[in-house]
């Protein structure tokens, strides 16, 4: 890992106490996003049904606390939708880049050598596209749909992953308990997966919530762009392309997504920065 | 001590848990030098900074600091600090490594030091004159104010520290562990240097070690610190040779002049010399890239016989220990166990032949797993019982109790504890100690030498002990071999070796752990 | 070493325009019509196109004589704007490096000093407020920033032109300010993070200690921690040019600016392949250019690295 990498992936030196009310509070929104993701369609049943009669509706008209857009379709009842393509791809995302970084990082880093080289220059590559372009172009391209881009984001998300862990198992490698196992004669894998592993989890369970929060910025910047997601869905970077035209007579139809993006990559941002904080600190010794 | 030049008054420093340095007071008089002498952990540097006014956030100091010019009451602001650095009060660091800036040449830190002190603008000439003036002080060439401090040896770096440390004629210096950074060979120079600016500006200047042979003949007076306390003080030559406070006396004890191997070593070795040769290294090199390590390295281990292995850093003993544990593969050359050839690499090595124990307590037990599964591990894989963990504890002397603890919970004795238990676990003919004792403080260094010590005798170990300390050698091995550039200079007996070396660089090294005072 | 480095470069860029080459291929529907594009498929045409792009070659016949035409400049036809493609390219071109440009300086001159002070004074409410504003920087998208922004410059503080890229000169400039601003938020967030991470790594170092212990006055040592960070700093310029490149294509889209970003957004959608190929080398490009510049700023900031590379 070059040192630039290492600076911005680095958790800070010292030990700084976040006030825990913002942590708490960014916990909390993460939570009714949540919520909202896997109980959103009993909530707002009837999200994408459409009603010329009520087309264009401005906030706190009745019946439609936030309004409703040129197609007819409850804000609200939308934005409750959209936190399911907004929350699911994310989540996909990080944990599908995860294990790729735990299962190529952890041979690269231990094993060194030629698998080592491969790996390293794999992730070169990766690591020189511009991430967005390349989803912009591939997934446009190709007409890549949700699920399709999920994949395709974890390609291009995992480099991350496999260095972190790559750095993280070579500095525990060369730690003299591993060398201890060594001693005791103990297999390769079995050492990897059994003294090694384990310390490397903080830094793994970090990066990962770092990873929801830019994938789901990654993601509504496709959605917003017009790829990735099909048209009629609900999603916040959809809902943001539409409601550009009607900002005036519904400025909630873009100002509620918006501000949910950004708070919910800014609280998943917080609570990966706290974690690292916290978990790097009772993980060492 | 007619007149002081600096008093301290009541200097106490609270940290976050309260008081980590209980008041204390000392004086120093002009051109003399006070030590303070402490382990790490004892309160010494704290105390050096908080003189400095350089203590970390979360600590704070009380008292009073009473210079020729000025008297400071702690704690102070930041405004009476910045005008008592550098002018008043100046820190010399341990590390020359890190104390210099890596992207300035020499000559413009030492320039920015004498800027920073002056009343006036001065011109570039003027400015280079002086810090070639000041290079000379500390017998540096004037062309090292254009070299980057990576290009300079850390002796020599030390000395262009110390030039800036200097260059604004401070009244009292603080030297935190000035050489211990340094190789042996080193050390002696950059004190006697201190001590002969100190002397030759009338200044006053606090020596911090760790080291009390060190401050013999290069100190008036000596404090010993220990948990924050003050626990000794007195004229350097009293308290050397009759300290009043057991600690005091096991610092001394330490020193290789006045102790010796333990008589159930004696006994042990008797027997040793008789027996034949349990492990034997026969012409071992060892490169990393271009750089060889080991230039034809042989040694051997007889059964039952503890040898030493002594040299600084970078001799390659820490390497010929690798090859033989298998941990390292020789480039060339023959390593025998037992009668067996054993090829490069673990693979051909068993857990029963040999285990090793580690310098650094704090890494050389997995932090994610606690004490008993750590040893449960290494008697599965010795096929013993996972009872026998309770009489595996007691033979490291340590209580059953500590089978759940996490490594993080232990003192760094401990942990070195656990670490030969889980070596013993598997009963291996050979116990490679790397440096084992070397980051423990004197007093637990002391315990775990006696614990091997005694294994050895009830165990019938072979043991191959690696130090940079010719003390901690002195007190186990039977022979010892001598390593410098990745030779062997001398091997033999350890008394005869140690008492009456042969080769030069022994001859150095012995002097240099005896710590001789300075001749003028 | 700089050999190897070079080396490497090249070798990423020709695998990428590999890459960049096949999306004709791989893209899904069939290639004559795909380049066709609304164009009706008369058999002329059709055989035309086939001459064009030498469908009847072997594969790695078309993939060479494509990077030939491509490294002489001939990046073949947008069928969407119907015009070469070094034309389109061209046109846009200077908007796109406008927008970079004013948003990367403001950046720059804010993200600096902040992280600067926000190290310097770590604990303080300007390190709280920097650390706060660095994590929504780094996490809010560019377009909901930029929607947020147009929102409120088109209703409540209608100083700044929301729309278009106005009619040249100081008016383009007028126009290009308020996405200018929405990119500087995520590209000082970077430098933000970089500079403060890198300020406070320095300024716990010895020779921090040292210079203080010395009696150098704050901005002195200050200035000397900065000197030591800026290595780290300026390697980071490639992920600034990373978020730069995906961040220009969310703005000019959110701000309705004709630069490459629109560009790319269009053909992307309309599948004009010859324009999407020839923006994504172009990107390549240039990230390694500067990629490539930084490791040799990094060799000039560095004198330990200096010498390494000398004596070889």
């Amino acid at each position: 890992m070059t040192s630039t990498e290492a600076i911005v992936l680095a958790k800070l030196p010292r030990s700084r106490r976040r006030h825990p009310i913002v942590v708490w509070a960014s916990i909390a929104l993460l939570a009714i996003v949540t919520v909202l993701a896997i109980f959103g369609n009993l909530i707002a049943p009837d999200a994408t049904a459409q009603s010329i009669l009520d087309s264009l509706l401005p906030p706190g008209s009745p019946g439609h606390l936030l309004g409703t857009d040129e197609l007819g379709r409850d804000v609200l009842a939308l934005t409750i939708a959209g936190a399911a393509s907004a929350l699911v791809g994310p989540v996909c995302v990080a944990l599908g880049s995860m294990l790729l970084g735990i299962l190529l990082g952890t041979v690269s880093g231990y094993l060194r050598g030629p698998v080592d080289f491969i790996i390293g220059r794999w992730t070169d590559l990766l690591f020189s596209l511009p991430l967005l372009l390349a989803a912009i172009v591939v997934a446009g391209i190709f007409g890549a749909g949700y699920w399709m881009t999920v994949l395709l984001l974890i390609l291009l998300f995992s480099p991350s992953d496999i260095r972190i862990v790559r750095a993280g198992v070579m500095e525990q490698a060369a730690r003299p308990f591993v060398e201890a196992a060594q001693m005791l004669s103990l297999s390769k894998a079995r050492i990897m997966f059994t003294q090694v592993l384990p310390n490397v989890w903080s830094l793994i369970i970090t990066n990962s919530m770092l990873n929801v929060a830019f994938a789901l910025v990654a993601f509504s910047s496709l959605s917003f762009l017009g790829v990735g997601v099909a048209p009629g869905t609900a999603d916040w970077g959809r809902q943001l392309t539409d409601g550009r035209a009607i900002m005036i007579d519904n400025p909630a139809a873009i100002l509620v997504p918006a501000l949910l993006i950004i708070g919910v990559a800014s609280a998943a941002n917080l609570v990966g920065d706290w974690l690292g904080q916290n978990l790097t600190r009772t993980g060492r010794s | 001590m007619t007149h002081a030049h600096v008093e301290v008054a009541g200097l106490t420093i609270e940290g976050p848990a309260g008081v980590v340095v209980a008041p204390f007071d000392f004086a120093i008089g002009r051109g003399e030098t006070l030590a303070l002498i402490g382990e790490s952990g004892s309160g010494k540097t704290l105390s050096a900074k908080a003189i400095a006014g350089l203590l970390p956030s979360g600590f704070s100091a009380r008292g009073s600091i009473a210079l020729t010019t000025a008297t400071i009451e702690l704690p102070a602001t930041d405004a009476i600090w910045r005008a008592t650095r550098g002018r008043r009060i100046s820190l010399l660091l341990q590390d020359p490594f890190t104390s210099l800036s890596p992207v300035h040449r020499c000559g413009t830190q030492i320039a920015m030091t004498i800027d920073a002190a002056s009343d006036r603008r001065l011109s570039r000439s003027e400015c280079a004159d002086l810090v070639t003036q000041r290079l000379a002080e500390v017998n540096l060439p004037s062309d090292v104010a254009r070299a980057y401090p990576h290009e300079l040896s850390g002796g020599m770096r030390q000395r262009v520290a110390i030039a800036a440390a200097l260059a604004t004629d401070p009244e009292l210096l603080i030297a935190d562990e000035p050489t211990t950074a340094l190789d042996a060979s080193n050390q002696g120079e950059i004190l006697d240097l201190l001590r002969r600016l100190q002397q030759a500006r009338g200044m006053a200047a606090l020596l911090i070690s760790h080291d009390l042979g060190m401050v013999r003949g290069r100190a008036e007076h000596v404090l010993v610190m220990r948990h924050g306390e003050i626990v000794e003080r007195g004229d350097t030559s009293s308290v050397l040779t009759a300290p009043s406070h057991p600690y005091t006396r096991a610092l001394i004890e330490a020193d290789p002049s006045l102790t010796d191997r333990s008589a159930a070593v004696e006994r042990a070795a008797s027997d040793a010399s008789m027996l034949n040769d349990l492990v034997v290294a026969t012409h071992v090199t060892k490169s990393f890239g271009d750089k060889a390590v080991l230039h034809g390295v042989s040694v051997a281990v007889g059964r039952g016989e503890t040898v030493g292995i002594v040299g600084e850093s970078g001799s390659g003993k820490t390497t010929i220990a690798r090859c033989i544990a298998g941990l390292e593969r020789e480039s060339s050359g023959e390593i025998v166990f037992d009668g067996v050839v054993l090829a490069p690499g673990r693979a051909s090595r068993t857990p029963k032949q040999m285990q090793i124990v580690f310098q650094d307590p704090y890494s050389s037990l997995n932090p994610m797993i606690s004490v008993g599964r750590s040893l449960k591990l290494a008697l599965r894989v010795a096929g013993r019982p996972a009872s026998d963990l309770n009489s595996l504890l007691r033979l490291v002397e340590l209580p059953v109790e500590f089978a759940v603890k996490r490594p993080a919970e232990l003192s760094g004795g401990q942990r070195q504890r656990v670490a030969i238990a889980r070596a013993l676990a598997v009963q291996p003919q050979l116990l490679i100690c790397d440096e084992s004792v070397s980051a423990l403080d004197v007093s637990v260094q002391k315990q775990i030498l006696d614990l091997l010590a005694k294994l050895r005798v009830d165990l019938g170990l072979s043991i191959l002990f690696i130090s940079h300390d010719l003390a901690v050698v002195r007190q186990l091995a039977d022979r010892v071999y001598v390593l410098r550039n990745g030779e062997v200079v001398e091997s033999g007996d350890c008394h005869d070796v140690l008492n009456a070396p042969t080769h030069p660089y022994t001859q150095t090294l012995v002097a240099a752990s005896i710590h001789e005072a300075p001749t003028h | 070493m700089l050999v190897v480095r070079v080396l490497g470069t090249i070798g990423i860029l020709l695998v990428l325009s590999i890459i960049v080459f096949s999306m004709l291929h791989l893209a899904p529907g069939d290639i004559v019509k795909n380049l066709l594009g609304n164009r009706p498929s008369s058999p002329d045409a059709v055989a035309a196109i086939r001459a064009q792009y030498h469908l009847d070659q072997p594969l790695y016949m078309q993939y060479l004589i494509w990077l030939g035409n491509t490294l002489t400049g001939d990046f073949g036809q947008s069928i969407r704007l119907q015009d070469s493609v070094a034309n389109v390219i061209g046109a846009r071109l200077g908007i796109t490096a406008a927008l970079s440009g004013l948003s990367f300086l403001i950046a720059l001159v804010v993200a600096i000093p902040l992280g600067v002070m926000s190290a310097v004074r770590s604990g303080s409410w300007i390190d709280r407020f920097a650390t706060g504003f660095g994590i929504v920087g780094l996490s809010a998208p560019t377009f909901a920033v930029g929607l947020l922004l147009l929102y409120v410059f088109a209703f409540y503080v209608p100083i700044f032109p929301v729309y278009g890229a106005g009619d040249g000169g100081l008016d383009t400039l007028w126009h290009l300010v308020l996405p200018a601003i929405t990119l500087a938020l995520g590209l000082g967030a970077i430098i933000l993070k970089l500079t403060r991470t890198a300020m406070l790594r320095e300024l716990e170092s010895d020779y921090v200690t040292f210079g203080r212990a010395r009696g150098l006055p704050d901005r002195q040592v200050h200035l000397i921690a900065l000197r030591n960070a800026a290595i780290p700093i300026v390697t980071g310029a490639s992920l600034v040019l990373t978020f730069l490149v995906g961040g220009t294509v969310l703005a000019e889209t959110t701000f309705a600016l004709p630069g490459l970003g629109t560009l790319l957004q269009g053909s992307v959608l309309f599948k004009d392949i010859a324009v999407v190929q020839a923006l994504t080398l172009l990107v390549a490009v240039t990230i390694a250019t500067i990629a490539l510049l930084a490791d040799l700023a990094y060799i000039f900031l560095d004198p330990r690295i200096r010498a390494r590379e000398g004596s070889q």
